[in-house]
């Protein structure tokens, strides 16, 4: 079972995501700001993380790039979530160290798709074929 | 010989040699006064015992004999003056013949005086009226014989035929000089008032030239088709002012016809006008004044005497007038047209809101309008005489400003700039500057200003809220999306749920609320799109990558919209197409626009998409080409297409959806990488949308930011 940190700061998509992704097989954790994002990341307990762009403390950039900077989450996969495809958000987030992005609101089957994509790049166990 | 004989033929020699002296005299002789004297110089001979001599002049007037020239009468009193009836001169003058008197003291009629002897009367005649008489005396009695009589009547006819010619030069010469008065006159026309007066000389000429009781003058008003009787002379009332219709009276018959016209019995003349009904007028002769065929007035005499009628002869000297009074007429016309004009102008320049000032060709102010002045703040007084440059430039402009004064001594020069009042403020002002030229001929130049400081500053100001205006939608866009965002993805949720649990009943509603949802967040996301570009604050993230690869993206996302309307796709993309460097999302933004309104207005039909790699010159694009057999546009709506919310119609919106900011958007988004979007369309046939972007797009085509 892949282990997913979700780092975002509105309780209502916080909420509303980690229900739909627990109802899909995974396993999440939350953090809601950068800083703690940032913490619980370099904890290494999981296998992918969800990045909102827009946070207090520390945004999303810049957390990605804390961890990008650290040897240990280097190649931790994290997909970033903005707010607006045309914004700039998206290119600013793979320059900032973003394996890929996604726009919210979230389309789930997308967003699976790019989830699984990276788990398997990564070697990691996805959440169907995740465990044992 | 005799002592008598010689000297008779001496004194024979002697008259001739006074006649000599005296037709001598009189060949050089300019006026009257130089042939009086050189008939008495001439004569004065005391041998011949001509030894008084008077030349006297009848006065019409009085009928007095009045001495002109005197020879011998040193103390006699100048324009000696002999009442009619007295002096023995007297008879002369009565019958017209010489008289000889042997002793002028048994004379009733004599006039004391020095003479105590004999005297000579010969009268000056001319076209056998006596104008004066010649009067030769001699102390002695009885001093004159029949020579003396035939040589003093010679030198008397001589004198009077001298006269008679002089006479005739000087009326000739008081006539030119009448006439080139008149002429004069009409040359400096200026006003109305000088045209009635001159018209009214011209008719007190006509009258006294003709010998007629009256006559009058008439303008004609085209405007009114009417004539009005400006100058009138004695035609038994003063008639200025009088207005005729075409054909009424005399004068109107020959505004009618333009031909002259005379009516020897008036009253019984068919034509009269009402107007003259008051007046003695007996028989009419009347001429139109004409400019080539034009005509600009009627001159009229008139006779009241019965006895007299006009005829050919004096038809043809009226016509000799004509010319004068029609040139006076057309004079103060032109002359007051071009003084309106003048005072139209006039009144344009001062009355103008727009700054002019006038310059010569040394840049020397010659006038300027109160606009200026309140502009600049300098009073005309000021500023005349002065260089403009000098004024209302400063240091920083003076070099320009003289660049324009001087290009604009050659061609129109229209210009934004700032310029300098008295005060020293600044004011912005639009500047035109053009060169004046009359008939060819290089008078200096004008300089319009128009202060653009209040616009300027509503510019600004309009900037200043537009940019707020998209900040405020900006913010307001991103407050919006996220419970947005909860309502889309809520629902999303709830229906995978109830599909879990087999409450299937539920699902086409959730579905109503995230569709809904899903449309209100493509408005928002337009709308943001459209306020970032507005306010420049869309930036453009320039990337190399695949076309192919993002075409196919493409077609596999549209795919669902296109199937929706059961549509055909073809995808026509050569495997070669290579790379481009544009914005990956912005290029794809795009073709996802352009297909999904294609499906829209499209319905079972064919929708193709097409790529090529186009070269022209040295500048290689890609072309992105989508057509569809749906239902096009006309003309007018193919106009509208590109502005923000404008599909078509407002009711294609509530048929099709879409927020109609799709292709604003789109054509902004190829602007900024530097392209263009074309559109081909006919209402039933379908449209083709053409993108052409260049394949290395460049940051220099953002806008401004």
């Amino acid at each position: 079972m892949a282990r997913i940190l979700l780092v975002e700061d509105n309780e209502m998509n916080r909420d509303m995501l980690s229900r739909r992704l627990e109802r899909k097989g995974y396993e999440v954790e939350l953090a809601v700001d950068g800083r703690q994002g940032v913490d619980k990341a370099k904890t290494l307990a999981y296998d992918l993380v969800l990045m909102d762009m827009s946070l207090p403390e520390i945004d999303g950039w810049e957390a990605t790039r804390e961890l990008r900077s650290d040897p240990a989450t280097k190649s931790l996969p994290i997909i970033a979530l903005t707010a607006h495809a045309m914004s700039g958000d998206r290119e600013k987030a793979l320059e900032a160290g973003c394996d890929d992005y996604d726009t919210k609101p979230i389309e789930l089957n997308r967003l699976l798709g790019k989830m699984e994509a990276l788990l398997q790049r990564a070697g990691g166990a996805g959440a169907v074929g995740g465990g044992a | 010989m005799t002592p008598r004989s010689t000297s008779r033929r001496s004194a024979q020699a002697h008259r001739q040699a006074a006649l000599l002296r005296l037709t001598t005299g009189i060949v050089s002789a300019h006026t009257e006064d130089d042939i009086y004297h050189a008939m008495v110089d001439g004569l004065h001979d005391e041998a011949l015992g001509y030894s008084f001599l008077g030349a006297f002049i009848l006065e019409a007037a009085t009928g007095d004999r009045v001495l002109r020239a005197s020879a011998g009468w040193p103390d006699v009193p100048e324009n000696w003056r002999v009442h009619k009836g007295e002096g023995i001169s007297e008879r002369a003058v009565e019958d017209g013949t010489l008289h000889y008197t042997p002793d002028v003291t048994r004379e009733s009629r004599y006039v004391a005086s020095r003479v105590r002897g004999s005297e000579v009367d010969i009268p000056l005649r001319i076209d056998g009226e006596t104008i004066g008489v010649l009067v030769v005396e001699s102390d002695d009695r009885d001093a004159f014989n029949d020579q003396d009589f035939e040589i003093l009547s010679a030198a008397a006819d001589q004198s009077a035929i001298a006269i008679a010619r002089v006479r005739l030069l000087e009326a000739e010469r008081r006539r030119a000089d009448e006439h080139k008065a008149l002429l004069d006159t009409l040359a400096d026309l200026s006003s109305e008032l000088e045209l009635s007066r001159v018209l009214q000389a011209v008719i007190d000429r006509a009258v006294t030239q003709l010998g007629v009781t009256g006559g009058e003058v008439a303008i004609y008003d085209e405007e009114m088709e009417e004539l009005v009787v400006v100058a009138s002379r004695s035609v038994g009332k003063d008639s200025t002012g009088t207005r005729l219709k075409l054909d009424e009276g005399a004068m109107g018959a020959v505004a009618r016809t333009l031909e002259p016209l005379i009516i020897p019995s008036y009253h019984e003349w068919m034509g009269r006008s009402e107007k003259y009904s008051d007046v003695t007028v007996h028989s009419v002769m009347a001429a139109p004044l004409l400019i080539g065929r034009r005509l600009v007035g009627v001159i009229a005499t008139v006779h009241s005497d019965p006895k007299r009628v006009f005829i050919e002869e004096d038809l043809r000297l009226l016509n000799m007038f004509a010319p004068q009074a029609a040139i006076a007429i057309e004079n103060a016309r032109l002359y007051t047209a071009a003084q309106r004009q003048r005072q139209y102008f006039e009144s344009l320049v001062q009355n103008n809101p727009v700054a002019i000032v006038s310059l010569g060709l040394g840049h020397e102010i010659v006038s300027c309008n109160p606009a200026f002045e309140r502009l600049f703040g300098y009073s005309s007084e000021e500023v005349v005489g002065r260089q403009l440059d000098d004024l209302i430039s400063t240091a920083d402009t003076r070099s320009e400003a003289e660049a324009y004064t001087r290009e604009a001594l050659d061609h129109a020069v229209h210009v934004i700039g700032r310029r300098r009042r008295k005060d020293g403020a600044f004011v912005d002002v639009e500047i035109l500057g053009v060169p004046v030229v009359v008939d060819g001929e290089q008078l200096g130049l004008m300089g319009l200003y128009h202060d653009i400081t209040e616009l300027l500053e509503a510019r600004r100001e309009a900037e200043a809220a537009n940019s707020a205006k998209s900040q405020f939608l900006a913010n307001m866009s991103h407050e919006l999306r996220t419970p947005l965002n909860a309502i889309i993805g809520y629902s999303e949720m709830l229906q995978e749920e109830v599909e879990d649990l087999g409450q299937t009943e539920l699902v086409p509603d959730l579905g109503k609320i995230r569709t809904a949802g899903r449309h209100l967040l493509a408005l928002i996301n337009d709308v943001l799109d459209l306020s970032k570009i507005e306010a420049g604050k869309m930036e453009l993230f320039l990337e190399e990558f695949e076309v192919q690869v993002m075409v196919d993206e493409v077609a596999t996302t549209v795919r669902p919209l296109i199937d929706k309307n059961s549509n055909h796709l073809e995808v026509h993309c050569p495997p070669d197409v290579g790379e481009m460097r544009g914005d990956l999302t912005k290029v794809r933004q795009m073709l996802l626009n352009l297909l999904s309104n294609a499906s829209k207005f499209t319905s079972a039909g064919r929708i193709n998409l097409e790529v090529a790699r186009e070269r022209n010159g040295g500048d290689e694009s890609l072309v992105f080409r989508v057509r569809d057999t749906g239902i096009g546009m006309t003309p007018e709506q193919q106009q509208r297409v590109f502005e923000a919310f404008s599909q078509a119609e407002a009711s294609t919106a509530r048929k099709f959806g879409g927020t109609g900011l799709g292709l604003a958007i789109s054509k902004r988004f190829c602007e900024m990488m530097g392209g263009g979007i074309e559109l081909e369309s006919e209402p039933g046939k379908g449209s083709t949308f053409t993108i052409r972007l260049p394949t290395t797009a460049i940051a220099a085509a953002e806008p401004q930011t």
